[in-house]
């Protein structure tokens, strides 16, 4: 059942954590987890068997495009579903996260409807897969 | 600074028409010779002055140069720094706060959706029931929704506090680096002898890292114009493979 899929939210910024988690539960989705970047989200990936990761960029300690290659250099992570939700907006640095093996990514300031879309989109395609 | 004193060898033509101007009593031939023995001594000492005056204007300004350099780099610019993470802090609590209360009031529309909702369904209406409220229970049911959707807005709006925290951040940063550079002033201007100056110049930021949000009015090279784009470009790279 989708409703009981295992998120974890990386951003350094506490309230956009937050913003994300509300509009996650009012998707539907409870079980969520957060960390404030990279080192502290992937030992937590590493230990417990998240459904989907949502990430920033931009984040002091490792960034989210390291947490996304290190994700699809692990073995065992490497098809978890990853969705980058971030400011950052130059070309190379999306082709650089498709080409790391991102699976969707939101600009922010995004809109509630366009989070919904994406991860509707990952979740068909995990299901599919 | 003392001054030099006059070569008495300089003045022996002017003693010596004084001199005679006296001994023949001929006022004119005195002034003459006295104006004469005190343009020599000008002369002499014009330039000394101008030395003087010079080096001490240039001490001066060296001072308040270095005092000037020294409050900046000793307390404006990490005054800057502080004011700036207060701001990062102060716009946090606001919008916890404002999150706080967005959290307090969804279960209060949710209710209050609900009690009309149940209301509506369970009286019957050729019960005789007020057709005020009816209208009340209508318009509760409809407004809660909008509720909920304004509420949603005023969540998704606080998102502000990340995108203007990312930008504070980034100047935070930047004042960082002024800091480090103002110090080695400091010290060249002391005298220490610095020649990492320029290796220490801040590199600028690696988009690896992360290079922040967008800002208006500041070039911002070959970046998106937002979602569409984005999606553009990633199913335009998905068709590729």
């Amino acid at each position: 059942m989708s409703a009981n899929l295992k998120f974890l939210v990386v951003d350094d910024f506490s309230t956009m954590r937050r913003i994300v988690k509300n509009l996650l539960q009012e998707l539907g989705y409870n079980d969520i987890t957060e960390a404030d970047d990279g080192n502290t989200a992937l030992p937590l990936l590493k230990a417990g068997a998240f459904d989907i990761l949502i990430t920033d960029w931009n984040m002091p300690g490792m960034p989210g495009l390291e947490l996304l290659k290190a994700v699809r250099a692990d073995e065992r992570l490497a098809k978890l579903p990853v969705l980058m939700l971030t400011a950052e907006a130059k070309r190379e640095q999306i082709v650089e996260a498709a080409q790391a093996g991102v699976s969707g990514y939101v600009i922010k300031p995004f809109t509630a409807i366009t989070l919904k879309e994406k991860l509707d989109k990952i979740l068909a395609s995990r299901a599919a897969a | 600074m003392v001054l030099t004193p006059p070569d008495p060898e300089r003045f022996r033509a002017q003693v010596a028409a004084l001199q005679s101007a006296v001994d023949g009593g001929d006022a004119n031939a005195f002034r003459h010779a006295f104006d004469a023995m005190c343009a020599e001594m000008d002369s002499g000492l014009l330039p000394e002055l101008k030395r003087i005056t010079a080096k001490a204007q240039s001490a001066l300004a060296r001072f308040s140069a270095e005092a000037r350099l020294d409050t900046l780099a000793g307390h404006e610019v990490p005054d800057a720094r502080k004011r700036l993470t207060h701001v990062v802090k102060l716009t946090d609590e606001a919008a916890h706060r404002t999150l706080d209360l967005v959290e307090l009031c969804g279960p209060l529309v949710d209710e209050a959706a609900r009690g009309a909702a149940r209301l509506l369904d369970t009286w019957n209406p050729s019960g005789g029931r007020d057709a005020a409220v009816n209208d009340f229970l209508m318009r509760t049911r409809k407004d809660a929704d909008a509720l909920r959707a304004h509420l949603s807005e005023l969540l998704m709006a606080q998102g502000y506090q990340d995108i203007t925290g990312q930008i504070i951040r980034s100047v935070i940063a930047l004042v960082d680096e002024l800091e480090r550079v103002l110090g080695k002033l400091v010290q060249i201007a002391e005298g220490v002898e610095v020649t990492s100056l320029v290796r220490s110049l801040p590199t600028p930021a690696n988009w690896e890292q992360g290079l922040g949000p967008q800002v208006t009015g500041i070039a911002n090279g070959d970046a998106v114009a937002g979602q569409d784009d984005i999606d553009a470009l990633l199913s335009q790279m998905a068709a590729g493979k």
